[in-house]
């Protein structure tokens, strides 16, 4: 899932300190689900909002709301009701989330209240760790599954570096080094020769290297997608 | 400084029996507002006491082990850690929201505590008025 964290609160009072009445809008999502946008967040921020403008002397109303996702015009719709009744939304989303709003209601001032900050996995209660970076060009059926773009701290394919030692990344040791432990994988499977096979160039412009990503899929597609 | 100095008190009600009397030698307003297990105490209830008026607030739940929901006070503890994180993004002293562990079912130690915590919290206010 995606996993974004709360910004700094001083940050959100700054985007925020002209207005009056704002909107803090959660997500159903990944946010959600990674404990930085749901439902409880916004009541957090909410009341952290009001508590720091009534100390500062301006008092500040604040809405609360969580849309069941943000990165979809449909579950957006119920957003219009917000039109001039706040002037800023606080979008607890992901950038996803924050920019299809900008782009569906440019009349409304939308700030972001989290960071987006990777893919990754929920490895125990309050623990996430990156394991995919939408590379868009999936290499990881040569390297036993582990990706070495996500989890390489310098993105090798054909690791490991000279300063993998006992398993360990030499950039931060706390790190297992992903290629020794792709190595030591494919030995397991009897399969380490593949990793002697030349690859082609990677292709990166699916990563971005393109400009904007878009897929299309015309079998899904009704009334030229509308 | 009466009234003009508010602690609030956010407890289980099954720790304990302890009622604003019991704490009335204390100078200023104390408010006592309980939950059905500590565990149900949010960061919002928190941060909402302090925008009441508190400067500071006590949160208590049942001794390790001893809390009727198993986990309850744990949970507690972990939610006045969240509350101290956004205490002092917004400029509080972390130091104004504790946990205490209380004896359950043991007035006494609650009380005890509760002064302790209430003359910690009044010389931090003290000192910051005299700057
Ligand atoms: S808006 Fe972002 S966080 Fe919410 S569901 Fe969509 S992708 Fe996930
Ligand atoms: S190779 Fe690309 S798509 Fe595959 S897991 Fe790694 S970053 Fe994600």
């Amino acid at each position: 899932m995606i996993i974004a964290e709360r910004r700094p609160i001083p940050e959100i009072l700054q985007n925020i300190e002209g207005y009056e009445k704002v909107l803090v809008l959660g997500c159903r999502g990944c946010v959600a689900v990674c404990s930085a946008g749901g439902d409880r967040e916004v009541a957090i921020l909410a009341e952290a909002l009001r508590l720091a403008r009534t100390l500062s002397g301006k008092p500040l109303e604040v809405l609360e709301a969580t849309f069941i996702r943000q990165c979809d015009p449909e579950y957006l719709e119920p957003l219009k009701k917000y039109k001039g009744e706040v002037e800023a939304v606080v979008s607890l989303a992901c950038g996803v989330g924050v920019n299809l709003i900008a782009d569906l209601y440019p009349e409304m001032r939308v700030y972001p209240g989290v960071d987006t900050s990777f893919y990754g996995a929920n490895l125990s209660l309050g623990e996430w760790v990156e394991k995919c970076r939408g590379c868009g060009d999936c290499i990881i059926d040569k390297t036993a599954g582990l990706c070495p773009i996500a989890r390489c701290a310098k993105n090798l394919l054909n690791g490991p570096c000279g300063g993998s030692q006992g398993g360990r990344c030499e950039v931060r040791k706390e790190m297992p080094c992903i290629w020794h432990e792709i190595v030591e994988r494919m030995k397991r499977r009897g399969e380490l020769e593949k990793l002697m096979e030349i690859w082609e160039p990677k292709d990166w412009r699916p990563a971005g290297g393109d400009g904007l990503r878009v897929r299309i899929r015309d079998d899904l597609r009704l009334n030229g997608g509308n | 400084m009466k009234n003009s100095f508010q602690i609030t008190i956010l407890c289980c009600n099954y720790t304990n029996l302890a009622e604003r009397e019991d704490l009335a030698s204390l100078l200023g307003k104390i408010e006592i507002k309980r939950y059905p297990c500590s565990g149900h105490i949010e960061i919002t209830d928190i941060l909402r006491a302090f925008k009441e008026g508190a400067k500071a607030v006590m949160v208590a739940g049942c001794s390790k082990g001893t809390c009727h929901n198993q986990k309850g006070s744990e949970r507690a503890e972990k939610r006045v850690l969240g509350a101290k994180k956004i205490l002092e993004e917004i400029g509080i002293e972390p130091e104004r929201v504790e946990m205490f562990y209380v004896s359950r079912l043991d007035s006494g130690d609650f009380v005890e505590k509760a002064k302790a915590f209430y003359q910690r919290v009044l010389s931090l206010e003290l000192k910051e008025r005299a700057q």
